[in-house]
């Protein structure tokens, strides 16, 4: 009981506080900015030449308002965004009328939560191991791979991508060039599809683990440099704890408490996508259509990746908060 | 005369600096000691005189440039030393009893992992037995540390913890760093009191590492004063602190506040040069602080020299019959 008092109810609170804080954010500022989205739809309407008269004018202007949240006073539209965010309804998307934003988000978000999540998770084992190791032992052999890492990490990312792109896929055409899935193949269930995925996918994992890794290796390894030489370690060792206890039980665990909190957040930033990877191999995920949200002026489809980041943010650490007790005792359920 | 742990001409250097201007600071020059069975010896000196240093490489936690060490007139390789047969003899108590234990595991893993790990059973209750007795020592029990974390007992308790847990194996010699110096005046006695009756009782030999001579003059046998790296004076404890001879000794006898009102706290100290400029100091390394300094100080090097009892490092002693000092 005591749990739920003084552990689970503050977090909970602050939880809450902090997304409503982060959405209330998201719906004022776009409307601090000097455009107006319905008199630049109108006006686009009026460039190509088509005559509206008046009357229908305003009705255009009424209907967009409606469609855009934006009738009535700031309170009234803050209610309204409340509202359709409650029931799940962001309005059509502008650039793909009339798609509910809701399925345009829906059709690219497995695509970059598959691929982020694979990556995230499997870079952040991979960098946690190998800079554990390397951090602990220090052998000859062991401090080549952390040259290596040391010249791969300040590399660009968009040129690496782009370098592994001509490499597999032009050079030596073993993957594809760009997409999600093989054109003209349907999302049906079957082998064919999903190694089809599985293959589009490769490259740009690819190139995201490179990255994830080389960062994370390299604080992994900074981290274990100074907990091998901490006290308790010498101490284990007096104790005649075996090398390999020490190094996974001793050193390792330790070190990992801050790459967990990284994790964490990590795993927040995962539902708005990452934009270059998808852009420089077409992949069809968030980034992508957040970026063509924003070229298009797609107000509703901009507010709806906004919403769905600010509650992924915030719910991941406070699930990281619920789950960081079992990690350290020092900080307890109490 | 027996000797349960020798050290001799050990080296410690460890090159500091960039990539491009590298020095090299002896931290341990040509230090040599010994320990008898049943002995308290003080490794006394202020901080970054190379105790601690010291202290590693005997645990072989820190690998000596040169210089051997010998246990129970056997020579202890750089692999043997790494080895538990040498860690089942030797056994050491740190400064911070906070950093003594991993936070994330509980206390008495530690215990269970020592008893296994040196086979002294296999069996659970046995060794709940043997862990309580020696917790029993130091005044606690295993219900003080039963599935406890290190975050949920206190400084002096974990210290103590911590000396059970080196004294599980029966070891021979003790090598305890500064072990007083984190925890509360009452408890620093108690402390210091164990060692002197475990050495009676058992034949504990201990290597004390600290920096107040209180303690040191109030437990030890013998004394070894420290000093850049240098031992600079060696001896029976009563010898070394009631009559110094050494300028150095002197001047951290005078340092030791005395609960008098009516006597100043000595205003000859002189502020320590920066410590690393000491470390590079060719000759005495005291002498840039030493009042009584020579020419032949910043030259030559002091040689080890035998007055009664005590050992010496200062020129001062190079020839008895030099008037020139007096």
């Amino acid at each position: 009981m005591s749990f739920v008092k003084r552990y689970l109810i503050p977090r909970l609170v602050q939880y809450i506080l902090v997304t409503f804080f982060g959405l209330t954010a998201v719906f004022l500022f776009p409307r601090f900015l000097p455009v107006d989205p319905i008199e630049q739809q109108l006006s686009q309407y009026q460039t190509f030449g088509v005559y509206v008269s008046p009357e229908q004018q305003e009705e255009m202007m009424n209907t967009l308002k409606q469609l855009y949240g934006l009738e009535g006073t700031l309170w009234e539209q803050f209610m309204v965004f409340w509202k359709r965010l409650f029931t799940g309804n962001f309005g059509p998307s502008l650039s793909r009328f009339p798609t509910p934003v809701n399925q345009v988000i829906r059709n690219s978000l497995p695509w970059t939560i598959g691929l982020l999540s694979t990556t995230t998770i499997l870079s952040w084992i991979i960098a946690v191991l190998a800079g554990g190791i390397v951090g602990y032992y220090r052998k000859r052999w062991m401090e080549a791979l952390d040259i290596l890492v040391m010249i791969i990490r300040p590399v660009p990312y968009y040129v690496m991508a782009l370098i592994l792109l001509i490499l597999f896929a032009y050079v030596f055409p073993i993957f594809p060039l760009s997409g999600g899935v093989g054109i003209a193949r349907g999302l049906t269930l079957s082998w064919q599809t999903i190694l089809s995925i599985i293959k589009h996918a490769i490259l740009p994992a690819l190139t995201l683990l490179i990255v994830g890794i080389s960062w994370q290796f390299q604080s992994m390894k900074l981290i274990v440099q100074i907990v091998r030489s901490e006290d308790h370690v010498w101490y284990s060792r007096t104790a005649g704890v075996d090398d390999r206890k020490l190094v996974f039980n001793h050193v390792i665990r330790n070190a990992m408490l801050p790459m967990i909190t990284q994790l964490g957040l990590q795993f927040g930033s995962i539902f708005s996508g990452t934009l270059i990877t998808e852009m420089v191999f077409a992949y069809p995920g968030v980034g992508w259509i957040l970026y063509d949200a924003v070229m298009k002026a797609d107000y509703n489809l901009i507010m709806g990746i906004m919403c769905i980041s600010v509650i992924a943010v915030t719910t991941s650490i406070f699930l990281l908060d619920l789950i960081y007790p079992f990690f350290d005792p020092r900080v307890r359920y109490r | 005369m027996e000797k349960v742990l020798e050290v001799q001409n050990l080296t410690k250097v460890y090159s500091v600096g960039s990539l491009f201007s590298r020095t090299k600071i002896t931290a341990v020059e040509n230090v040599s000691f010994y320990i008898k069975p049943s002995e308290i010896l003080t490794l006394a000196g202020e901080s970054g005189c190379g105790k601690t240093t010291t202290a590693k490489i005997i645990l072989g936690f820190e690998e000596p440039t040169s210089g051997e060490i010998f246990f129970e007139g056997e020579l202890v390789s750089k692999k043997r030393l790494k080895k538990r047969e040498f860690m089942r003899k030797v056994q050491a108590v740190f400064q911070n009893p906070f950093e003594s234990f991993n936070p994330l595991i509980t206390v008495d893993d530690i215990f269970f992992e020592t008893v296994y790990n040196y086979g002294l059973t296999r069996d659970r209750d046995e060794a709940i037995k043997i862990i309580d007795d020696k917790l029993r020592v130091v005044g606690l029990s295993f219900e003080d540390i039963n599935g406890r974390y290190p975050s949920e007992l206190s400084g002096g308790q974990l210290q103590r913890i911590s000396i059970a847990r080196s004294l599980l194996i029966n070891p021979s010699v003790l090598v305890a760093d500064e072990p007083v110096s984190m925890v509360d005046a009452s408890l620093r006695m108690s402390i210091v009191n164990l060692f002197a009756e475990l050495k009676n009782k058992v034949g504990l030999s201990v290597i004390y590492i600290t920096h107040d001579l209180a303690t040191a003059y109030y437990v030890s046998d013998r004394i070894a004063i420290m000093f850049r790296g240098n031992i600079i004076e060696m001896g029976p404890v009563e010898e070394v602190l009631t009559n110094p001879r050494h300028p150095y000794t002197r001047l951290l006898r005078e340092s030791i506040p005395e609960a008098d009102p009516q006597r100043k706290w000595s205003q000859e100290i002189t502020i320590a040069d920066i410590e690393y400029e000491e470390y590079l100091r060719q000759g005495c390394k005291f002498a840039g602080r030493c009042p009584m300094a020579k020419e032949i100080c910043t030259r030559q090097v002091p040689a080890e020299i035998m007055v009664n009892d005590v050992m010496v490092k200062c020129h001062m002693y190079d020839d008895s019959k030099n008037e020139v000092w007096k």
